[in-house]
């Protein structure tokens, strides 16, 4: 069963089309990393998938359900970041955590074992008390991550999930996220850290000017090189065509 | 879990929000501490030698009458705008910065569904707003009774003053759910403000024009005296049972619009 799934979906911001007929499908067990430049469609496709945008066209489904409107159980098993995560300045990283906790479902008490275990996987023992307002980035960064994941969903989205973080952050979310997987999660990340998802995602889906335009394999150490050449090869095809279809272009 | 359920756990987290909310904690201050200390006060003065010319005038209202009943009124006039004005700010903030801050679109895809969240936002503000209210009236009676104890003068009339202050005040906080929703459409907590201030304005044109028994937003004043013995007098049941409606009406128009929530 698929558990992620972008189907067919297009969405226009205005005249500007953010996403082509996109079809993208995460199984459980797997991570796919979706990459692309700057306004490739990444979040647009994220914020799609997580109920946040009704496409213009096509559908989007968590676990089988219409993301924008989950049953309680579908939701209880679903966690993603995109753009802001749940997380308020005001509040303290523990205060944040069970009110994660209590939204994805858990009762009072059991928000409480469950936001300090969150606290000590990633790694915020030393800031359990601070307010989220006097966080580092990269532990704002956390703290969301913690807020999406604590309840261990079997349907992910994380964008851009190391943008912020130091080293050792980045290797603790990479052991979240394939933890998860391990555990069967289905997990999608988009990244712009070529390295970091090669490490981590069993496929990666290169997105371009809105349209899937093919997979690269996520081992060898010319990664780079197989995406600028796939990109430019979107490029290179997308002139052709705009060539063909122009009136008078075939002359 | 159950819906109920769900709106227990959606309350829980609104409150602990609005506790730490330094919006809330300053309206809260004004609120309870100012409109008693403006209720006692501005009757002191009108009471006072030194109010003469322009500023006797004014408070001609609060001259004269029963001292206890007088405060009590004024502290009625003071809570029906006072209340509204802090609960817009509230309601500006609590649902608008979501949708500016980007945290609104974190709250898709959770088990206590939107909409149920939008309740309970509401829900914490009415409840909040009602505290507020409750306890600004008691410490404006705390203070009168004070104050005619001091004075030898009777306090009787301050219980159904009270009444009046508490429904007034009431009614004014049940006026803010509008800019709940208002906050929702505009994503802005600064435009919110402005239509708050709008409605202020409006509801002051309204009154000028003779029109405003039949607007919820000047009835409750208008009701309080704050337009005259003869304004006060137009204001009927229909009219203040037309100015509660406005809150149950704004509620269902917020959780609707919260969960048809699309493109955050």
């Amino acid at each position: 069963m698929t558990a992620l799934r972008l189907d067919n979906v297009t969405h226009t911001f205005g005249e500007r089309s953010a996403l082509d007929r996109l079809t993208l499908t995460v199984r459980p067990g797997q991570v796919t990393a979706l990459i692309g430049l700057n306004g490739a469609g990444k979040t647009t496709a994220l914020r799609a998938l997580s109920g946040r945008l009704h496409p213009t066209d096509g559908e989007a489904t968590i676990l089988g359900h219409d993301p924008a409107d989950l049953p309680f159980d579908v939701a209880a098993r679903f966690g993603h970041v995109v753009d802001t995560p749940l997380v308020y300045p005001d509040l303290t990283v523990t205060e944040n955590l069970r009110c994660a906790a209590r939204l994805h479902g858990r009762s009072r008490r059991a928000a409480i074992p469950a936001a300090s275990a969150a606290v000590d996987r990633m790694g915020l023992e030393a800031w359990r008390h601070a307010r989220a307002r006097t966080l580092s980035m990269g532990n704002r960064q956390r703290l969301g991550i913690a807020c999406a994941t604590f309840h261990r969903p079997s349907a992910v989205i994380l964008d851009e999930p190391t943008s912020a973080l130091d080293p050792q952050g980045v290797v603790l979310v990479r052991e979240l996220v394939r933890g998860l997987a391990d555990d069967g999660a289905a997990v999608l990340v988009s990244s712009h850290h070529l390295d970091e998802v090669a490490r981590i995602a069993d496929e990666i889906v290169v997105l371009h000017a809105g349209r899937d335009v093919g997979r690269l394999e996520p081992g060898g150490t010319d990664l780079e090189q197989r995406f600028f050449a796939m990109v430019l090869d979107a490029d290179t095809r997308a002139a052709a065509d705009a060539h063909t279809t122009t009136p008078g272009g075939r002359a | 879990m159950t819906a109920v359920a769900n709106l227990g756990a959606a309350f829980s987290v609104e409150a602990l929000k609005l506790r730490r909310s330094v919006v809330a904690r300053v309206a809260t201050l004004l609120l309870v501490l100012l409109v008693p200390l403006g209720s006692v006060g501005v009757v002191a003065l009108a009471r006072s030698p030194r109010a003469v010319g322009a500023t006797a005038a004014k408070l001609a209202d609060y001259a004269t009458g029963d001292l206890a009943t007088t405060h009590l009124l004024a502290c009625a006039q003071i809570l029906s705008v006072a209340a509204l004005v802090a609960g817009g700010f509230f309601l500006a903030w609590s649902f608008g910065r979501e949708l500016e801050s980007g945290t609104a679109g974190a709250l898709f895809g959770l088990a206590v569904p939107r909409g149920t969240i939008a309740l309970a936002k509401c829900l914490v503000a009415l409840a909040w707003i009602a505290v507020c209210v409750v306890v600004a009236v008691a410490v404006t009676v705390t203070a009168s009774a004070v104050v005619t104890a001091g004075s030898g003068a009777s306090f009787v009339g301050a219980w159904a003053g009270a009444r009046t202050a508490l429904v007034a005040g009431l009614l004014g906080g049940g006026l803010a759910l509008p800019f709940a929703w208002l906050a929702t459409v505009t994503r802005s907590q600064l435009g919110t403000v402005g239509g708050l201030v709008g409605m202020v304005a409006l509801t002051q044109i309204v009154v000028l024009l003779g029109g405003g028994s039949w607007f919820p937003y000047a009835a409750p004043s208008l009701w309080t005296g704050m337009g005259g013995a003869a304004a006060a007098a137009a204001v009927g049941l229909p009219h203040l049972l037309l100015a509660a409606a406005v809150a149950p009406v704004a509620l269902a128009a917020v959780v609707q619009t919260w969960r048809r929530l699309t493109d955050v």
